[in-house]
């Protein structure tokens, strides 16, 4: 009797339940490989570009910034090489020249210049390398794009000019404070105690700050400010703003995080959010995988909208990374959660680089509208910078020494006029005499 | 009626006379020569005045017009100075403290100088730039950074910034006998990256050692001649044939005290400071670093920067070629190139 139904399905019934579950059995396993496959073609024609990475601070710390000692197709103990970039389809990575907070009121300035000048080296001596500092150079670049950020407002030591020679340099973006406070921008963190806080997230100075990059053309980075801070400036701002490596503060409740309603302001800004793939603001700590980073993209999605999104990945700058995310080559896998999840090809182009190429655009848009205006002179008042390491020089002297101006022409009309005014004088006299 | 015939006689004498005493052959040669072949001059330290008088707020000032300065748009034009490298000095004061933000703010207002007055000033980076500026009729703006406390020791700093850079201040006790080893690796880094190396200011011991060891040309921005004026920042004559020998340029600084090691000095006195350099190793390693606004003394006769031409006149007098040719012109230094 147990074996009636089988009896009754027969051969045909057997082979009917085979078959069916080898297709899906066959479906299952292909519909992976034709995700895989289709996150890589999205990602051969649409190279991503990564709005932050520390590799230069590495460089720094394992070799001195002693390029000839490595190669940067393949370096040991760091999440970024060129193999890596390759495979991570990265056609475009903006790289940190990043400074430590205890450097404030030390040599920041020129410990910045040191990492402006190790990404300028990578970037000119390997061909595989190309520094942009365009949209349109972005866009079109057939290389690995090198753009270069500067990672905290202590690197400019409050001074316009100084942000101005880092935008001379190559330097086309600029988070205003790293995990300390500057003397006019107030940063997420409490980790440091210089120029404590009361209340005053962006002082006039740091207004100024955000006028001079606008002016320039440089775009304003608040990843690591306060929220305070980065509602201030996106008042202010009148070019888009980016966070280059923040996520979701609903997903993650860490302050390096973007609450919803500043998501909103960014919106209204039209500015970009690209999230952060390290486990600390990912996965609040616990180490994470490639779904709780999913869950931060459509979060801000469902918030705002996939125009509004980017990839800041943080490698290098972090040291737990996501199971799946460890370095540089692991992009196409999250694209690749990301297409489960039903986002658009549409979407997933504008987050791998058109939202970026988008807002930087915009940028220069605002730069050329201001062209002609002056460069802004505001200067930090020196109870505000209060930097013992700033040498004071004696403020301008409103009456000030005249200058002799002795032009040799004055003195040889001076001749020519009384020798002029005694011919008159002689020929008058000569006339009366001779009437 | 004889008064009628010799009135005119005597007015039309007088005016002739008038007319020679006017006409002044050399000053015509000069402007001629000055208008075919630019006049560079190594060291103007306008910007540090920008600081002192305006704290670099050029918005307050007005170059077309500003009278506290020895260097002022008209005057630069009745100088016919051609291009000028602009001082970006920052003091002593600030080495071990903010020197390298200092020297960055001295860059930047001389890269706003330039951009305030398109009409006058053009920047430059080459001599092609000189050149393209000239035929424009603008005044191009190099950059001289005074000074190496400006680069903090470090070669990333040096290659972030352009053209002249300083070793060690005479007047400082010596540290390293000279140039360290750190300082030859700046001339060698300086040589790769095409930076001019300036000595002016260097001990003479640096200036032996940096002239051995630099493998281009090496200037002195703003220089006079040791034999003349037996100052430490003036050149010795031996250090002048290593100059020729390594095809580099004295560019001699009008400074009263480096002219006449006194305070006083007057145009004539520079021209000695030409003629004995070109008496010792020739002509095509002289030209003008005037080093006005740096200094608080300047020469009878070379009151501000519209007084060059005066010193060439200076010069063709005491024959620097007749024809106006190949002496004359060697000291606008198109051989700077």
């Amino acid at each position: 009797m147990l074996f009636w139904p089988f009896s009754k399905l027969g051969l045909s019934g057997c082979m009917f339940s085979g078959i069916s579950l080898f297709f899906f059995m066959h479906f299952a396993v292909t519909s992976g490989f034709l995700v895989e496959e289709k996150a890589l073609v999205l990602m051969t024609n649409y190279p991503l570009i990564d709005g932050h990475n520390d590799v230069a601070l590495q460089l720094r710390i394992l070799h001195d910034n002693r390029l000839s000692q490595i190669d940067l197709h393949n370096i040991s103990r760091v999440a970024t090489d060129i193999n890596r970039l390759r495979a991570g389809h990265v056609g475009g990575q903006m790289y940190a020249a990043y400074v430590m907070c205890t450097a404030q009121e030390k040599d920041a300035v020129r410990l910045t210049l040191e990492q402006v000048d190790v990404i300028h080296r990578m970037c000119s001596e390997y061909p595989e390398f190309e520094l942009v500092t365009t949209s349109h150079a972005l866009r079109s670049s057939k290389k690995i794009a090198c753009l270069i950020s500067v990672e905290g407002g202590h690197s400019i030591d409050s001074s316009l000019a100084a942000l101005r020679m880092f935008y001379r340099l190559g330097v086309r973006s600029m988070a205003l404070t790293h995990t300390c406070n500057t003397p006019w921008a107030e940063s997420s963190s409490e980790i440091y105690t210089f120029y404590p806080r009361d209340n005053n997230s962006l002082t006039h100075f740091g207004k100024a700050v955000v006028k001079e990059m606008n002016r320039l053309g440089m775009m304003i980075d608040l990843s690591h400010s306060s929220w305070d801070t980065a509602r201030a400036v996106l008042q202010t701002s009148q070019a888009p703003v980016i966070f280059s490596h923040s996520s979701a503060f609903t997903v993650c409740d860490h302050r390096r995080n973007v609450p919803d309603d500043l998501l909103q302001a960014l919106k209204e800004n039209k500015g970009l959010i690209m999230v952060n793939l390290h486990s600390g603001f990912v996965a609040c700590g616990a180490k994470g995988n490639i779904s709780i980073a999913a869950d931060h993209f459509d979060h801000i999605k469902n918030v705002i909208g996939a125009e509004s999104i980017g990839i800041g990945g943080d490698y290098d700058g972090a040291a737990k990374f996501p199971e799946g995310l460890e370095d540089v080559s692991k992009y196409p896998a999250l694209i690749q959660e990301l297409l489960h999840r039903n986002w658009s090809e549409a979407e997933l182009a504008g987050v791998l680089r058109l939202n970026f190429l988008r807002v930087f655009e915009q940028v220069e848009k605002v730069r050329d509208e201001l062209k002609g205006t002056l460069p802004v002179e505001v200067q930090i008042p020196l109870s505000e910078a209060a930097n013992p390491c700033r040498l004071v020089l004696r403020p301008p002297n409103q009456v000030i020494r005249s200058s002799s101006v002795d032009s040799s022409k004055v003195v040889c009309s001076g001749l020519h006029l009384f020798a002029l005014s005694a011919v008159l004088t002689l020929h008058c006299f000569y006339e009366v005499v001779s009437c | 009626m004889a008064g009628m015939t010799g009135g005119p006689v005597l007015w039309w004498g007088l005016c002739a006379l008038w007319l020679c005493c006017t006409a002044d052959p050399l000053k015509d040669r000069a402007l001629r020569l000055m208008a075919e072949t630019p006049l560079i001059d190594g060291h103007n330290d306008l910007p540090w005045q920008m600081r002192k008088q305006f704290n670099n707020q050029l918005n307050k000032a007005d170059l077309n017009s500003i009278q506290t300065t020895h260097t002022n748009i008209p005057k630069i034009k009745e100088g016919r100075l051609a291009a000028q490298f602009w001082a970006a000095y920052v003091p002593c004061d600030t080495q071990y403290k903010d020197a390298v933000r200092q020297t960055l703010e001295q860059i930047d207002v001389v890269h706003r100088m330039c951009q305030k007055y398109p009409k006058s000033f053009m920047f430059a980076r080459s001599s092609q730039d000189i050149m393209e500026a000239f035929a424009q009729n603008k005044t191009a703006g190099l950059i001289g950074v005074e000074g190496g406390h400006s680069i903090d020791s470090s070669l990333g700093t040096l290659r972030t910034m352009a053209d002249n850079w300083l070793v060690d201040n005479g007047s400082d006790p010596p540290v390293n006998n000279g140039l360290s080893k750190f300082g030859i690796q700046v001339i060698h880094e300086m040589n790769r990256i095409g930076m001019m190396l300036d000595l002016a200011h260097v001990s003479e011991k640096v200036m032996d050692q940096a002239l051995n060891q630099s493998r281009a040309p090496v200037i002195f921005s703003h220089s006079s001649a040791y034999a003349v004026c037996p100052h430490k920042r003036n050149v010795p004559d031996h250090i002048l044939q290593k100059v020729k020998e390594k095809n580099g340029i004295v560019m001699v600084n009008f400074y009263n005290e480096y002219v006449t090691c006194s305070q006083t000095a007057n145009l004539s006195q520079v021209a000695d400071h030409f003629d004995h350099i070109k008496r010792v190793a020739g002509s095509s390693i002289i030209g003008f670093g005037g080093d006005y606004d740096g200094v608080t003394r300047v020469p009878q006769g070379l009151e501000d920067v519209s007084k060059y031409p005066d010193l060439v006149v200076e010069l063709l007098r005491r024959g620097c070629g007749t024809p106006l040719t190949a002496d004359c012109r060697m000291m606008f230094p198109s051989h700077m190139r």
